[in-house]
C-alpha cells in the first residue's frame, strides 16, 4: 500500500502568549525568528501511517508545501519516524495560502508522485485551522474521504476506519484510494524517533519540487472571492483580574466574586 | 430561490438544536439580504413531519424535504449528495451547513461541487455593505479571522452554539419534496456502526462547566474537581490532553476537535488555554482560571484568574462554595 | 546555547526532552518515595537507544558523539537524576571502557546487549577501605589453569541489583598501587559473585548501589580487559568519561532547579506581590542561570575534546568540579526560594536537593577533582 502523509510546519503553538503576534500586511502571524513544528495533528496522522506501516508493509511518503528555505526540522523528524521518503514542494508563498489552493497544489503534488492508495493529514492545522484540505484533496482526486478519523481498524483493500463523533464514534467503510483527515486519541499518540533514526534521517530521500514545475488545475478554487480582511485578537471588554493572597484567600475572594456575579 | 438556504439534517428522526441556530443566523442575515430564507431538511429513517413543523414555528417558509433511508447518522457521502440535490434546484446564493462531525465533511466538498466560495466554522456572520462578513476562531482560539465573502453562492458552516437559535415566528409553510437518487451500496462510504458514550450531565446544557486539563496530572485530578461541579451544580469537561491520554472519556473534551460549551460559568483547572480548547469554551458569560503558570495564555481569555495550585485552591474553593450555598 | 550544538544535538535533546515528559517526569517523585527500580521505562529508553548513546553503530549504538552524550543525559537528569544514574554508569563506566580496551570478541559478545537492555552493567571499584584511594584496592585475582579467581567486597556499587554484566577492579599482580590491578568482566552468572547489602540513600534512590562480594568468583580468561597490570590505567581513563556523564547530570538537576524556581516566584505572592519581584530572588534566579550556563561550556567543552579523541582529564575534573557544586548550591537556592513549601514533598525541590549532593561526591569527590586539576596545572601528572 502506498500512504502519502501531507504535513505542515507552523509556528510552536505552545510558545508563550507574548510571542504570539500578528502581521497586519499579511494577516498571518509572524513567524520569522519563531521555532517551527509539525502541526499538531499532523504528527498523529504520521502516526497512524506508520502503524498501518508496521501492521502490512506500506510505504509512507511524507509530503509537505513549504518555502524551500523554512524546511526545518520537522521534515526530517517525519523520515526520522519512520516515513521513507520526503517529497517538498517548494512554494515560497506557501504559508499563507488558504486551504483550498494548498490543496489544490497538493493534489497535482500527489498526481506527480504517481500511485496512492491512501492520503493522510491532520483534521485541522494548528494555525490557520479550515479543515478543508482532507476534504478538498479527496474532491480534486476522486477519492473516498473520511474526516477527524482517529484510528484505521482494517485494511484489505477497503478500509474500515474509527471516525470520532460529537459523542463516541463511527465506524466507517471507505473504499480506497481514500483521503483521511486524522484525529487524535489513545492509540495514535506521535512514536519518538530511535536516535539512530534521527541521523539516518539526513540520508533518506528528500525530493524538492518546484510548485511551478506542478501541473495544477485550473479555475476558481472555493478560496476565490474570500478575502481575509482582519486577524485580530477578540475585543476584550474586561481584563482578567487576578486574585492575590494565599489559597485560602484566593478562593474565598473567587466565591465570593462568584456570589456578587450570581453564579453561586 | 435566491436567499440564504439552511442545511438542515435529521438522520433516523431525530433533529439537532444546531439545526435552529442555522436558522437563525439565516434570519439575521436575511434582515439585512432581504432574498427570503429557506431551508433543505435532509433526513431518513425517522419521519420528519415534526421536524418541517419546526421549521415553519420558527420562520422558515420553504422546506425542500429530503426523505431517504440512506440518510443515517453519519452518512456524509449520502447528505453530500443530497444537499447537492437541493442546492441545485433552489439555486441560493447562501448556503448554511451545521459544522459538525458530518456538516464539517460536507460543507466544503458540497462549495467545491457547486462552485462555490467557502468559509467554514464560523462564529459570527454579518452583512457589511452587501457582502457577508464571517469571523471564524483561528490559532488556538487567541485570534478571530474576519472573512468577507465576495461571491456567490457560498457555502457557510457554523460551529456548533455560536449562534443564538431562532425565536419561534410562525409562518405560513411550504413542502417541496425533492427525490434524489442514493444508491448506499455505490457510495465511496457507509457508516457500519454507530457508538455513542453517554456524556456526563449533558456537558453541552450545563449551565456551569468546570473543565480539567493536563495540569492536573493524572486522572485522580478529576476527581476533585466533580466535587467542585457538584458543589457548583455543574458539569465535568476537560481538554485535550486529558482525552487524549485517556484520564477521560472523549465525550468529556471540549475544543475545536470536540465540544462546545458556553455556560454562564466555566472554571478552567489545569488548562493552559494554549490550545484549541479555548475555541470550545470562548463564549462562556464568566470564565474563572486556575493554573500555577502565570505566563498561561488562559488568563487572557479569563475574567477571573488565580495563579496557583489548583490541590490547594480547589478544596478551598469546594469549602467556601459550600459555606456560601449553606446559608 | 544554539551556537555549540548543531542540528543533530538539537534533534536529539528535543527527542529526548519529550521522552523524559513522557515517560520519567509524572513518575519521578514516586520513584524517590518508593526506590522503585524504574525498569519499564529502562526498557523504553533502550528501544530509543538511550542507554548507549556513544556506542558506534557496527555495535548496535547510535554512535553519537560526547557532546549529543551531554544534551541527552542533562535532558534525562533534569527528569530524574536517578534514572540519569543507571545510564550513565552502563554508558560511561562499562560500554566506553570495553570499546576502548575491549578484544574484538568482548565487544561483539557485549556491546549489542548493553546497548539493547538485555544487559545492565555496573561498575566494581570503590571498597570499604579504598575510595578516594582507589588503587589501595584489596580484591584479589589469582589465575588458576587459565581461570582468574576473585575475591573481595566491592561497596556502593551503582545498578549493583540490577546488573548483569560487572567490571571489576582487583590486585593480579604482586606489585602495589595502580600498577597491580587488572580489570575483568564479570557476569553475575559466574559462580561466587552475590549482591550483598543494599544501600538506602539520601538520594538517587531509584537507582541501586549496593556491596558486590565476590568469593572464588570464576571468571574465564578471555574476560580480562585490556592486559594485566593495565586496570589502574583503564579505571582512570574511565573516569574522564564518567565525569563528563556526571557533569551532565548535574546540569539536568540544576536546570530543574532554575525552572521549578523561576515558575514558583512568579506564582507566589507575598506582601501583595509575586516574590519574583523581590530583588533577593531575582538575583538568585540570576545566578543560577548564569552558573549553569558557565556549568554546560565547561561540560561541553569537555565532551568536544573527549569526541575528538583528545586529552580531557583535566576539562573533565573542571566540568564535574564547576557543574556539581553548581548543581549544590542551586538546589540550596531553590529549596530557600520555595520556603517553607521547598522543605515538604508537595513540590520537587528538595529532592533536587537530595539528589544534587551526590554529584560532587561519586566518580571522584570535588576534593579529588581539584587534585587532579592542580596536578595537571604544576606539571605534576
Amino acid at each position: 500500500m502506498e500512504i502519502i502523509v501531507c504535513l505542515k510546519q507552523v509556528v510552536d503553538p505552545e510558545l508563550p502568549l507574548r510571542e504570539f503576534v500578528i502581521d497586519p500586511a499579511t494577516n498571518r502571524q509572524v513567524r520569522e525568528g519563531r521555532p517551527l513544528v509539525l502541526s499538531t495533528y499532523d504528527e498523529h496522522a504520521l502516526e497512524v501511517a506508520l502503524q498501518l506501516k508496521d501492521r502490512s508493509g506500506a510505504k509512507v511518503t511524507a509530503l509537505t508545501l513549504a518555502p524551500r528555505a523554512t524546511i526545518g526540522d520537522a521534515v526530517r523528524l517525519a523520515l526520522a519516524m519512520g516515513a521513507d521518503e520526503a517529497v517538498v514542494v517548494d512554494d515560497p508563498r506557501s504559508p499563507d495560502l488558504p486551504g483550498a489552493v494548498k490543496a489544490r497544489i497538493l493534489a497535482a503534488a500527489i498526481r506527480r508522485i504517481g500511485r496512492s492508495d491512501l492520503v493522510v493529514c491532520g483534521c485541522e492545522s494548528a494555525d490557520w485551522v479550515e479543515r478543508v484540505v482532507a476534504p478538498l484533496l479527496a474532491e480534486e482526486l476522486g477519492a473516498a474521504c473520511v474526516t477527524f478519523a482517529s484510528r484505521i481498524e482494517s485494511a484489505d483493500g477497503a478500509l474500515v476506519v474509527r471516525r470520532q463523533s460529537e459523542d463516541g464514534f463511527h465506524l466507517i467503510e471507505a473504499r480506497l484510494p481514500a483521503v483521511l483527515s486524522i484525529t487524535s486519541d489513545e492509540t495514535n499518540r506521535p512514536r519518538l524517533p530511535k536516535v539512530k533514526d534521527i541521523i539516518a534521517a539526513k540520508r533518506k530521500p528528500l525530493q524538492i519540487l518546484p510548485a511551478a514545475d506542478l501541473a495544477t488545475a485550473a479555475g476558481e478554487t472555493t478560496a476565490d472571492g474570500v478575502e481575509v480582511r482582519s486577524v485580530a485578537a477578540p475585543e476584550r471588554t474586561a481584563r482578567c483580574e487576578l486574585l492575590p493572597g494565599d489559597p485560602a484567600e484566593q478562593a474565598a475572594l473567587l466565591a465570593q466574586r462568584l456570589r456578587e456575579l450570581k453564579l453561586l | 430561490m435566491p436567499g440564504v438556504l439552511v442545511i438542515a439534517t435529521a438522520p433516523e428522526g431525530t433533529f439537532s438544536r444546531s439545526n435552529l441556530e442555522l436558522v437563525g443566523g439565516a434570519r439575521a442575515l436575511d434582515r439585512v439580504l432581504g432574498a427570503g430564507v429557506s431551508a433543505a431538511l435532509l433526513g431518513g429513517g425517522g419521519p420528519l413531519g415534526a421536524a418541517i413543523e419546526t421549521l415553519h414555528q420558527h420562520g422558515v417558509p420553504t422546506v425542500y424535504c429530503v426523505d431517504h433511508p440512506a440518510l443515517g447518522i453519519g452518512q456524509a457521502d449520502a447528505f453530500l449528495v443530497a444537499a447537492e440535490a437541493v442546492a441545485r434546484q433552489a439555486k441560493p446564493d447562501l448556503l448554511l451547513v451545521g459544522g459538525d462531525t458530518v456538516g464539517r465533511e460536507v460543507a466544503p466538498r458540497l462549495a467545491h461541487r457547486l462552485g462555490a466560495a467557502l468559509v467554514t466554522d464560523c462564529v459570527e456572520l454579518a452583512v457589511d455593505a452587501g457582502a457577508v462578513v464571517a469571523r471564524r476562531q483561528v490559532y488556538g482560539g487567541r485570534a478571530l479571522a474576519m472573512h468577507v465573502v465576495h461571491r456567490r453562492p457560498a457555502v457557510l458552516s457554523v460551529k456548533p452554539r455560536s449562534l443564538d437559535a431562532a425565536e419561534p415566528a410562525p409562518v405560513a409553510g411550504r413542502v417541496v419534496d425533492v427525490t434524489v437518487a442514493i444508491d448506499l451500496a455505490a457510495l465511496p462510504t457507509r457508516v457500519r456502526e454507530v457508538q455513542t458514550e453517554k456524556a456526563e450531565l449533558g456537558l453541552e446544557d450545563a449551565q456551569t462547566v468546570v473543565g480539567g486539563g493536563r495540569g492536573l496530572g493524572g486522572p485522580d485530578g478529576f476527581k476533585i474537581l466533580q466535587e467542585l461541579a457538584q458543589a457548583l451544580g455543574g458539569a465535568v469537561g476537560s481538554s485535550r490532553p486529558p482525552a487524549d491520554a485517556g484520564w477521560v472519556p472523549i465525550s468529556w473534551q471540549i475544543g475545536q476537535t470536540g465540544k462546545t460549551v458556553r455556560p454562564a460559568l466555566y472554571v478552567a483547572v489545569g488548562i493552559s488555554g494554549a490550545t484549541q480548547h479555548v475555541a470550545g469554551m470562548a463564549g462562556s458569560r464568566t470564565i474563572v482560571a486556575i493554573n500555577r503558570d502565570p505566563e498561561a495564555p488562559i488568563f487572557s481569555v479569563a475574567h477571573l484568574g488565580i495563579v496557583g495550585d489548583y490541590r490547594e485552591v480547589v478544596p478551598a474553593l469546594i469549602a467556601k462554595v459550600r459555606e456560601l450555598k449553606g446559608r | 546555547m544554539a551556537v555549540w550544538l548543531s542540528d543533530d544535538h538539537r534533534m536529539i535533546g528535543a527527542t529526548v526532552r519529550e521522552f523524559a515528559a513522557r515517560e520519567l517526569l509524572p513518575i519521578a517523585a514516586d520513584l524517590d518515595h518508593t526506590s522503585r527500580f524504574p525498569a519499564e521505562v529502562i526498557a523504553k529508553a533502550a528501544e530509543l537507544g538511550l542507554l548507549g548513546l556513544t556506542v558506534p553503530e557496527a555495535y548496535g549504538g547510535p554512535g553519537l558523539d560526547h557532546v549529543a552524550y551531554v544534551v541527552a543525559h542533562e535532558e534525562l537528569a533534569r527528569a530524574s537524576a536517578g534514572f540519569q544514574t543507571i545510564v550513565t554508569v552502563n554508558t560511561s563506566l562499562v560500554c566506553e571502557p570495553i570499546l576502548r580496551w575491549g578484544t574484538e570478541e568482548q565487544k561483539r559478545r557485549y556491546l549489542p546487549d548493553l546497548v539493547s537492555g538485555r544487559r545492565l552493567g555496573c561498575y566494581c571499584l570503590t571498597e570499604p577501605a579504598a575510595g578516594s584511594d582507589a588503587m589501595a584496592l584489596r580484591t584479589t585475582a589469582t589465575l588458576r589453569d587459565g581461570i582468574w579467581f576473585l575475591s573481595g567486597t566491592k561497596i556502593f556499587v551503582t545498578n549493583g541489583a540490577e546488573a548483569d554484566l560487572c567490571l571489576v577492579y582487583a590486585r593480579s599482580e604482586d606489585a602495589p598501587g595502580a600498577r597491580g590491578i587488572s580489570a575483568f568482566l564479570v557476569e553475575k552468572s559466574f559462580s561466587g559473585v552475590k549482591v550483598g547489602k543494599v544501600e538506602k540513600k539520601l538520594g538517587i534512590k531509584c537507582s541501586s548501589t549496593t556491596e558486590l562480594i565476590f568469593d572464588g568468583c570464576r571468571v574465564p580468561a578471555e574476560n580480562l580487559l585490556g592486559g594485566r597490570g593495565e586496570g589502574g590505567r583503564i579505571a582512570l581513563a574511565t573516569l574522564d568519561g564518567g565525569r563528563i556523564g556526571i557533569a551532565a547530570q548535574a546540569l539536568g538537576i540544576a536546570r530543574a532547579c532554575l525552572e521549578e524556581a523561576t515558575a514558583y516566584a512568579q506564582q507566589r505572592q507575598q506582601f501583595g506581590q509575586p516574590i519574583a519581584n523581590f530583588q533577593a530572588v531575582r538575583w538568585g534566579l540570576a545566578d543560577m542561570a548564569t552558573r549553569l550556563d558557565a556549568a554546560r561550556l565547561l561540560t561541553y567543552r569537555a565532551a568536544a575534546l573527549r569526541s575528538a579523541g583528545r586529552p580531557c582529564t583535566q576539562e573533565a575534573a573542571m566540568a564535574k568540579l564547576f557543574a556539581s557544586e553548581t548543581a549544590m548550591w542551586a538546589a540550596h537556592r531553590a529549596v530557600q526560594i520555595f520556603g517553607g513549601y521547598g522543605y515538604t514533598q508537595e513540590y520537587p525541590v528538595e529532592r533536587y536537593f537530595r539528589d544534587a549532593k551526590i554529584t560532587e561526591i561519586y566518580e571522584g569527590t570535588s576534593e579529588i577533582q581539584r587534585l587532579v586539576i592542580s596536578r595537571h596545572l604544576l606539571a605534576e601528572a
